[in-house]
């Protein structure tokens, strides 16, 4: 007999509220390497991708998960838009074929019938943060420095359209992180709506020491690498990353392509910096991202935490789930291996779960070792292999309690 | 869906010149709707964001804890930013706990969200020139997903010069209320956006050129003013996005 909770309804009778999408193609640069490949291999693994921070200098002690390897050029003609945050984009366009993937998406739909929806919290700042140094020592910001192509929440995602031509739709979601997680919601969107046939959403956050000093500040960011779900653990440990996903209208082609079914949102409408003690703005987007996609909280086999290691988030995130499941499923979460990626995390971590229902495993949770009694999350420490999960949500919330709960699906 | 109604809305300017050189009736910041606790620690993007909010959930009697939100700017809290760059370049810079976490792009919808107690979701989004356009493509897609109603905020506050020598000079704010196809109460249709290549109004092309949330114009003046049904601009970038509005039952605007 199949559970029927009172806030999603009965299993029998609900209908997906909004069509479900094919996921095409994804990849992600992180600092677990370039491509999607390497995060899989990492995730297996379970080993630690955070090091000391080799881009800039910092004042306090941590560790991040930063991409070291070289970043690609800017062709002449775009060469406005180059900072790190757009050189993360283009690293990932261009493995294992992601770019050919949205050419073709372009031929078969026609260019205007492809959009795209980018999540980042601070766009191009590390950039800007440079122009500023040049900008105290000179008394001008440096020559060629534009504000709209560089900083603005927009920059990376006009970029990336330029860079492919496409001439749908094309703008930012910027909810701190949360980002990119709703960036897939308004894809979905598009597609239902008749907009688009095809939207490539990205998750692009790159470090930089507004976020690095901003979290200390706040007395969030840990010394070690950060242990989510841990009874020691100390905060956060900062990352970057790209995530690129095709997202498209089901058609035959596209049949044995996992699917999005839906992306649940919600306010905690509690506080700036720290989420709903009892989670109940998670428990909202979780019940939301379910009702949508017609499923029921029985169905779920994975879920993918927030669970950045800061003390409350860890413990909102626990007690929504408890609050909504009567019997959760494994939980992990992946930052102790890549870091926080901020608004990239939606998509990265949308990438970790595609990665969960395509190769047949459950990720760990790298740097959790000691149970934390208030947390009674059954959260896996290490990857579990020969799994089939069907059914995956991948949780991101976000400052200003902005809440988004992806809902994935094997075909 | 066929079309969106929209059923009030407000503007904000703090400049008085901007405010006289509008076709449609703009006011001041409301001091008023913003909570006593976040007077002071709130930025003029807040400030404009909450003051046209506030006014068109009042216009409109709509409960604002009941509208899901979309927010809108090209740089959001740009002059918070401002100040702590300026602070992580120096050796001793000091940051701001609450300054960094005022410094998001969600600032005001957060706080919307916090004042109104408003669960409902939230979006913020940014799309350059095109911002207005994909705001109320954005709404579009939502009432046509998902029916009923929301609230759509649409603001800049002022840019520091150096960042920017052309845009970002006048802030500016305004708020719709918008529901799904038509319905009773309407001040007006919106039907679907597209790309078209209708010219924009050449008498605020070059204000909203460098205020892209101006934008708005066209369809605001439409809106107050009455008259037939048009396809206007909602970008200043043409060809571009556009959308066909018919104006429902009011008065022309005494000239």
């Amino acid at each position: 007999m199949p559970f029927a909770h009172p806030k999603t309804g009965p299993l029998m009778t609900m209908q997906p509220r909004i069509p479900p999408v094919a996921v095409t193609a994804y990849q992600c640069v992180s600092a677990a390497g370039d491509d999607a490949e390497s995060l899989y291999l990492s995730l297996i693994v379970n080993r630690s991708c955070l090091k000391p921070l080799r881009l800039f200098e910092i004042p306090f002690e941590t560790l991040v998960g930063e991409v070291t390897s070289p970043l690609p050029d800017f062709r002449p003609s775009l060469k406005a838009y180059d900072s790190r945050n757009a050189r993360l984009a283009l690293k990932a366009l261009d493995q294992g074929g992601f770019r050919s993937n949205v050419e073709h998406a372009i031929a078969s739909h026609g260019p205007g019938r492809v959009g795209l929806v980018l999540g980042t919290s601070t766009s191009g700042i590390y950039d800007s943060e440079n122009a500023y140094a040049h900008f105290q020592s000179k008394g001008v910001m440096p020559a060629g420095f534009q504000f709209l192509k560089i900083q603005t929440a927009q920059a990376t995602a006009e970029f990336l359209h330029l860079e492919l031509g496409l001439q749908g739709p094309c703008y930012s979601i910027s909810t701190a992180c949360s980002s990119s997680a709703k960036a897939l919601g308004a894809a979905q969107r598009l597609i239902a709506a008749g907009f688009c046939d095809a939207v490539l959403v990205a998750g692009v956050d790159s470090l930089c020491r507004l976020t690095l000093c901003g979290f200390n500040s706040l007395q969030l960011v840990s010394p070690e690498a950060c242990r989510p779900m841990d009874a020691k653990r100390r905060g956060i440990s900062i990352g970057e990353g790209a995530a690129l996903l095709l997202l498209e209208r089901l058609n035959p082609e596209n049949a044995v392509r996992p699917r999005l079914l839906a992306v649940g949102e919600s306010s905690d409408a509690h506080h700036m910096s720290a989420p709903h003690p009892d989670g109940a703005g998670a428990v909202l987007a979780m019940s939301q991202a379910l009702q949508l996609a017609g499923r029921d909280v029985s169905q779920v086999d994975y879920i993918n935490l927030h669970a950045t290691a800061s003390m409350l988030n860890d413990l909102a995130d626990a007690k929504a789930i408890n609050h909504l499941f009567p019997k959760p499923p494994p939980c992990s979460g992946v930052k102790g291996l890549l870091g926080h990626t901020l608004g990239a995390s939606g998509a990265v971590e949308a990438v970790v779960s595609l990665l969960s229902l395509e190769r047949g495993f459950l990720p760990g949770t790298c740097g959790y070792e000691q149970p934390d009694p208030q947390c009674p999350c059954p959260v896996i420490a290490t990857p579990l292999l020969d799994q089939r999960p069907r059914l995956v949500l991948s949780n991101a919330f976000g400052f200003g309690g902005n809440n988004a709960s992806v809902l994935l699906e094997a075909f | 869906m066929e079309c969106m109604s929209l059923l009030g809305y407000s503007a904000c300017a703090p400049d008085p010149g901007l405010r006289a050189s509008l076709p449609f009736p703009v006011f001041d910041i409301n001091r008023d709707s913003i909570p006593p606790m976040l007077r002071r620690r709130t930025s003029q993007a807040t400030q404009i964001a909450f003051s046209v909010a506030s006014a068109v959930c009042v216009e409109t009697q709509r409960s604002a804890a009941a509208l899901p939100a979309v927010f809108a700017s090209v740089a959001g809290e740009i002059q918070t930013t401002d100040l702590l760059c300026t602070e992580l370049v120096k050796p001793e810079g000091v940051i701001s706990p609450s300054a960094f976490h005022n410094s998001v792009q969600n600032t005001a919808a957060g706080y919307w969200s916090i004042a109104q107690q408003c669960t409902q979701p939230s979006s913020s989004l940014a799309a350059g020139c095109d911002t207005f356009a994909m705001a109320l493509l954005e709404a579009w897609c939502q009432l046509s997903c998902h029916g009923g109603e929301l609230l759509l905020v649409c603001y800049d506050e002022r840019w520091p010069a150096y960042l920017d020598t052309v845009r970002g000079e006048l802030a500016f704010a305004c708020a719709l209320v918008l529901a799904a196809e038509a319905v009773d109460g309407a001040i007006a249709h919106i039907g679907r956006p597209h790309f078209d290549a209708e010219a924009f109004s050449a008498l605020f092309e070059s204000l909203a050129a460098r205020t892209p949330v101006l934008a708005v114009i066209p369809l605001l003046g439409l809106a107050a003013a009455g008259g037939a049904a048009q396809n206007i601009p909602v970008s200043t970038v043409v060809p571009g996005w556009q959308a066909r509005v018919s104006p429902l039952n009011t008065i022309p605007a005494p000239s």
